[in-house]
């Protein structure tokens, strides 16, 4: 098709066609789903304890130094993007600390079933193999701290 | 004209009760509800504000409402506000369509939006709600119906903990960890959620 | 200056006398063409328009009839649906409907809005939904393509 894909678009860098999340990243602190101002974000989440961080003794009070409770981490049950009430103001990328969230310029996802507008964590991840590399720097622009040696 | 000249201007021209001082804005002008008609008379004649731009209301909460319009004089190229502060127990003002005709679907407008009645429009119908639309939207005590209905998605506690308001066992069997803040949604007043 | 030798604001005409919408005649190629009645009630609407002025050609498809496509690019509010639902019904048969955008899939941004009718699905049949906040012209193309494979 004629100007059916991004590349034969030529579409510029950062252009908002889908959102695609990167699954390891998010550590489920629901600050997209606060932040949208559409409400369309839907995380569940449960809690499960992280294994090798148990404490073996008898009595948490005398536990070694570095060694309280058992650690937990936040596991992923649901993170869908409802597409049909999203309006792509990108609040939610810009929120995430942890950078699971990504622009994509993708943009035929049209369906016949409203339902299927809203993309669960699979079809999110699939998004991610669109999203394309960060864009260069300008000319002229300074190094990145990271070239600059500021950030270690 | 400079804004010294009309604040000079509205001292000679309007009674005392018309409160007249100069913003970033422009010059605005406080108004009683009874002199309403003469300082609108006063702002086209006297003042040349011949581009009658807009006139709409402000909830003021426990203050009642406030109708303020805006008009401009392309010749002199200067703004000028009236502010009309109402009750909020029965707001109305007399029409301003007897000096400026462009106020006609501005008063319809703020008479839906807001309740504010303007006495001797020639038709004071709905502009932009629907019939049989109960309320006035645009007052501060209206609820949104689909904010108070939807379930904010944010409500939900990271890793699904319980929400805050409740103290939580720690995994483990531990002593129990202290409630913290109870969170909502940006934006909505408490006392709206889902029924 | 004498104040008010003025009429008052009203429709010029009267209801039902103001253009209807516009209809764009696309060639799909292969016999097939396609009448795109485009209600564009709002930002959208420019999208449309670009879309169809860039006198686009789809792939090529087999079927050789004429399909009208009625296709809603923008905010509906409440109190322009019922009009919405007459231009609707005006649309000749064979007739698709496609829902172009996230106000007119499901009320978008304006979701929460006191006066905005959540999505054209709840008045009129849609056959395809077109996600975006606005799509690209070429989503539009894309979303016109859907609707011509889902009607086989």
């Amino acid at each position: 098709m004629t100007g059916g894909t991004p590349a034969a678009c030529g579409l510029p860098a950062r252009s908002r066609g889908v959102i695609a999340l990167l699954e390891e990243n998010c550590t489920v602190c629901m600050l997209c789903a606060r932040e949208c101002p559409d409400w369309c974000i839907y995380i569940e989440s449960h809690q499960e304890p992280v294994p090798g961080t148990e404490y073996g003794g008898e009595d948490p009070a005398r536990a070694p130094a570095g060694r309280g409770r058992q650690r937990v981490r936040n596991v992923l049950d649901r993170f869908a993007i409802d597409f049909s009430l999203c309006m792509y103001c990108g609040i939610c990328v810009e929120a995430c600390p942890y950078d699971a969230l990504f622009w994509s310029p993708e943009f035929s996802y049209a369906e016949t079933d409203i339902a299927a507008l809203t993309h669960e964590q699979g079809r999110l991840r699939e998004w991610m193999w669109t999203v394309p590399p960060p864009p260069r720097h300008e000319e002229g622009a300074p190094p990145p701290r990271e070239a600059r040696g500021q950030i270690p | 004209m400079a804004p010294e000249e009309i604040i000079a201007a509205v001292g000679d021209g309007l009674p005392p009760e018309v409160r007249c001082e100069a913003d970033h804005r422009g010059v605005v002008l406080r108004v009683p509800p009874g002199h309403w008609l003469a300082a609108l008379a006063f702002a086209r004649e006297r003042l040349d504000c011949d581009f009658f731009d807009w006139l709409t209301a402000v909830d003021e909460a426990d203050e009642g409402f406030s109708v303020v319009v805006h008009v401009y004089s392309l010749a002199g190229r200067h703004h000028v506000l009236l502010a009309a502060p109402l009750p909020r127990s029965s707001p109305w003002l007399p029409t301003a369509t007897g000096i400026y005709r462009g106020a006609a679907w501005h008063e319809r407008e703020t008479h839906e939006m807001f309740g504010i009645g303007f006495d001797g429009h020639p038709h004071l119908a709905p502009l932009l709600l629907p019939d049989g639309f109960e309320g006035h939207p645009l007052r501060k005590d209206f609820v949104l119906a689909a904010r108070a209905a939807k379930e904010w998605p944010g409500v939900k506690e990271p890793g699904g903990r319980p929400e805050p308001g409740a103290d939580r066992p720690a995994p483990g069997g531990e002593r129990p960890v202290p409630r913290a803040r109870r969170r909502g949604p940006p934006h909505v007043p408490d006392g709206w959620g889902p029924a | 200056m004498a104040a008010v030798d003025l009429p008052l604001p009203d429709v010029a005409g009267g209801p039902g006398t103001g253009p209807g919408p516009g209809v764009i005649t696309v060639d799909a190629g292969g016999g097939c063409s396609l009448r795109v009645f485009d209600a564009g009630l709002a930002c959208c609407g420019v999208e449309v328009a670009a879309a169809l002025r860039r006198g686009a050609a789809l792939a090529t498809v087999t079927t050789g009839k004429q399909l009208n496509v009625f296709v809603v690019a923008g905010t509906v509010t409440d109190k322009l649906a019922p009009y919405v639902r007459e231009a609707f019904l005006d649309t000749p048969l064979p007739r698709r409907v496609l829902s172009f955008g996230a106000c007119a899939n499901s009320g978008g941004p304006y979701w929460d809005s006191y006066c905005v009718t959540k999505g054209v699905d709840q008045f009129i049949p849609v056959d395809v939904y077109v996600p975006g906040c606005p799509p690209r012209p070429e989503a539009l193309l894309a979303g016109l393509m859907l609707v011509l494979r889902a009607g086989e």
